[in-house]
């Protein structure tokens, strides 16, 4: 049935046609990234991001040059300037310079929204990838586990939290993030489940990888689509229950500024001085919307086929 | 002959499933010899992948619960996890069936085929690749130097079977298990990579334990060959006299399954009778008899062991066991 060796076909002129493809080797991470750049409301969305970011690293540099003001110096001359002149976003009841505090308090804001999507995905992470590749009474331990974290109604154990701990930027992000974790959790244990049926892990184990390496140089890089979009869509939301925890009193506590509750604050003064209110509500908006398109975009990038 | 280089004593693999226990492998010996190449045969879910992945100690969830798998006179079952490491991808390497996801989408393939000499020599990349470079060379990769900075899905599934090969050859390893290299490629590709088993066979010396359900691939390429049925080897046997005259009545009964260029082209097929067993509710007896055209009042009563029939030949059969041909419509 199998003819005679034919080793001397090994160098078949039909391979060599092969080769003579010019085009240079395409990465999927530089095939996702051109059509990334390819849609220009989610690029907008991302640079926009990106711009508030820099914004908010740079808040010290800002108030310097920009706005002449710190974040918490009191003029009580100046209470509910409205905006214009040398207060650009105006004042609030203490004479507080809107705009600084804008600034400042999405240097907290954002900080905590990024701070609390990554520990949120490497902590889902570690325990979905473990439970996905290990499988059997891991799988079963840790994902029950998950599923009692995602079975708390997180309002309370915010509230509770944020008795027991003080609310600082830190200490909140690792509030919001001890329930957030949990879906990160499935949706990689999802993902390691269907990526490790492929032959090329039973391979990279049959060459005598250790399971560590396994999992980090060759399950991660795999997954690693499904955590951005994770992390992009996650910024938004996070900045929204953060917004509400400062709303009631739980989050960030003043005189420290945050966007949420510069808001709160705002709330009482809302018929005389609405600027107050809409400028970090807008803040807020224009934020997790540029989240949430952003974190589309790239889900478009990343996987072509829900893109028809 | 000289010492075997891998030697299966009584291998017993098992899974426990929600509706039992199942003999994926069930009391399997053979021998491996240095250089040469074993064919093991069966139908789907015979063991012969999962005693594969015994050797290699990579049956998980599977736990082997009996026997020895003694390779140089060492045997690995009782070897760590650590021990193990040393011996995947450095001593006995591996292939796989469906080369289009037997490599990571994600690196280049000349990282992915070096991967085993820095995992086990420690080298840096520049050497590592060049080592691979080589050795993509060596398997019929043209202009390997810049075929390894593509990445898999530039290449074709017989191409991608060579880089896998390639990978496996880096560490010159002692034994090869090509677990059904072929069944995912064409006719024409499957011939290719079939050529290439044989020239690294005879170019490095490597043992290869060549597993497959294609009888064809193993009458061009074993020296012996071994048939699995249920777990179990029924017979064994020099590829030669096997084909020529089956001393088990399932290898019998394959052999006219299967058409063949110098039959006569009006006979018809024989397709085998009824379905393979369940491996957690086995027949009595030989698990073969309710399929086979030769029982008798033994058959289901007695598990016949695999004993020496003829001067090359074992089978585990009571009839021809007893010195009856196997003849007959």
């Amino acid at each position: 049935m199998i003819g005679p060796s034919r080793v001397a076909e090994l160098d078949m002129p039909g391979a060599a046609i092969e080769t003579t493809t010019s085009r240079p080797a395409q990465s999927y991470w530089n095939e996702s990234w051109e059509r990334l750049r390819h849609n220009p409301i989610g690029m907008a969305a991302g640079v926009l991001i990106l711009i508030f970011g820099v914004v908010a690293i740079l808040a010290p540099l800002f108030s310097a040059v920009l706005t002449h003001f710190q974040p918490q110096s009191v003029d009580l001359l100046a209470t509910f300037k409205p905006p214009g002149g040398a207060h650009m976003l105006g004042t609030d009841e203490l004479g507080r310079d809107t705009l600084t505090r804008l600034i400042w308090g999405g240097r907290v804001t954002l900080g905590v929204a990024f701070l609390t999507v990554g520990i949120a995905l490497s902590a889902g992470t570690a325990v979905g990838m473990a439970a996905g590749y290990y499988g059997g009474w891991a799988d079963d331990a840790l994902m029950r586990f998950v599923d009692m974290v995602l079975a708390i109604p997180a309002i309370f154990l915010f509230i509770l939290m944020s008795i027991l701990i003080h609310p600082t930027p830190v200490t909140l992000a690792l509030i919001i993030a001890s329930v957030g974790w949990g879906n990160v959790a499935r949706l990689v244990r999802g993902e390691v489940l269907s990526v490790k049926q492929r032959d090329f892990i039973m391979a990279t184990r049959s060459i005598g990888a250790r399971d560590v390496r396994v999992m980090i140089r060759h399950l991660l890089p795999n997954v690693l689509p499904v955590l951005i979009v994770a992390a992009s869509l996650g910024v938004g939301q996070i900045i929204l229950i953060e917004a509400a925890l400062d709303f009631l009193g739980l989050g960030i506590q003043p005189p420290t500024a945050s966007w949420g509750n510069m808001l709160t604050n705002a709330e009482s003064y809302f018929y005389h001085s609405a600027w107050l209110v809409y400028f970090p509500g807008v803040m807020i908006f224009v934020t997790v919307l540029c989240s949430n398109i952003f974190g589309n975009a790239v889900r478009d990038a990343f996987d072509p086929r829900l893109k028809s | 002959m000289t010492e075997p280089l891998l030697e299966v004593k009584d291998l017993h693999t098992v899974f426990n499933t929600k509706e039992g226990v199942v003999k994926a492998v069930d009391g399997v010996s053979f021998e491996l010899y240095p250089g040469e190449t074993l064919g093991i045969v069966g139908e789907s879910g015979c063991g012969k992948s999962v005693t594969a992945l015994s050797i290699m100690r990579l049956q998980r969830p599977g736990k082997i619960v009996g026997g020895k798998v003694l390779f140089k006179g060492h045997d690995l079952v009782k070897n760590t996890e650590d021990e193990m490491r040393e011996v995947r991808g450095k001593e006995i390497a591996m292939i796989f069936q469906d080369p289009m996801t037997s490599l990571n989408p994600v690196y280049r393939t000349g990282w992915q085929v070096a991967e085993p000499l820095r995992l086990h020599h420690g080298w840096d990349g520049k050497k590592s690749l060049a080592s691979a470079v080589s050795m993509l060379t060596r398997v019929g990769i043209p202009s390997a130097a810049h075929r390894a900075r593509d990445y898999p899905h530039q290449f074709s599934g017989g191409m991608r079977q060579r880089v896998m090969i390639a990978m496996g050859l880096t560490t010159t390893p002692a034994v090869l298990i090509a677990d059904d290299p072929t069944t995912a490629l064409d006719v024409t590709i499957q011939a290719q990579i079939l050529d290439l088993l044989r020239h690294v066979n005879r170019e490095f010396g490597t043992a290869t334990m060549l597993i497959t359900h294609n009888l064809g691939v193993v009458a061009g390429m074993c020296q012996r060959i071994i048939v699995m049925y249920a777990g179990k080897i029924v017979e064994a046997g020099p590829t030669t006299d096997v084909f020529a005259h089956p001393k088990h009545p399932y290898t019998w009964s394959l052999l006219r399954s299967i058409p063949r260029l110098d039959a006569d082209r009006h006979e018809p097929l024989k397709p085998i009778e009824g379905l393979p067993p369940s491996l957690i509710d086995l027949p009595s007896g030989c698990a073969f008899h309710p399929r086979c055209a030769f029982r008798v009042d033994r058959c289901p009563r007695d598990v016949p062991q695999l004993q020496t029939v003829n001067d090359t030949q074992q089978a585990a059969c009571w009839v021809t066991q007893a010195g009856t041909e196997l003849k007959g419509a």
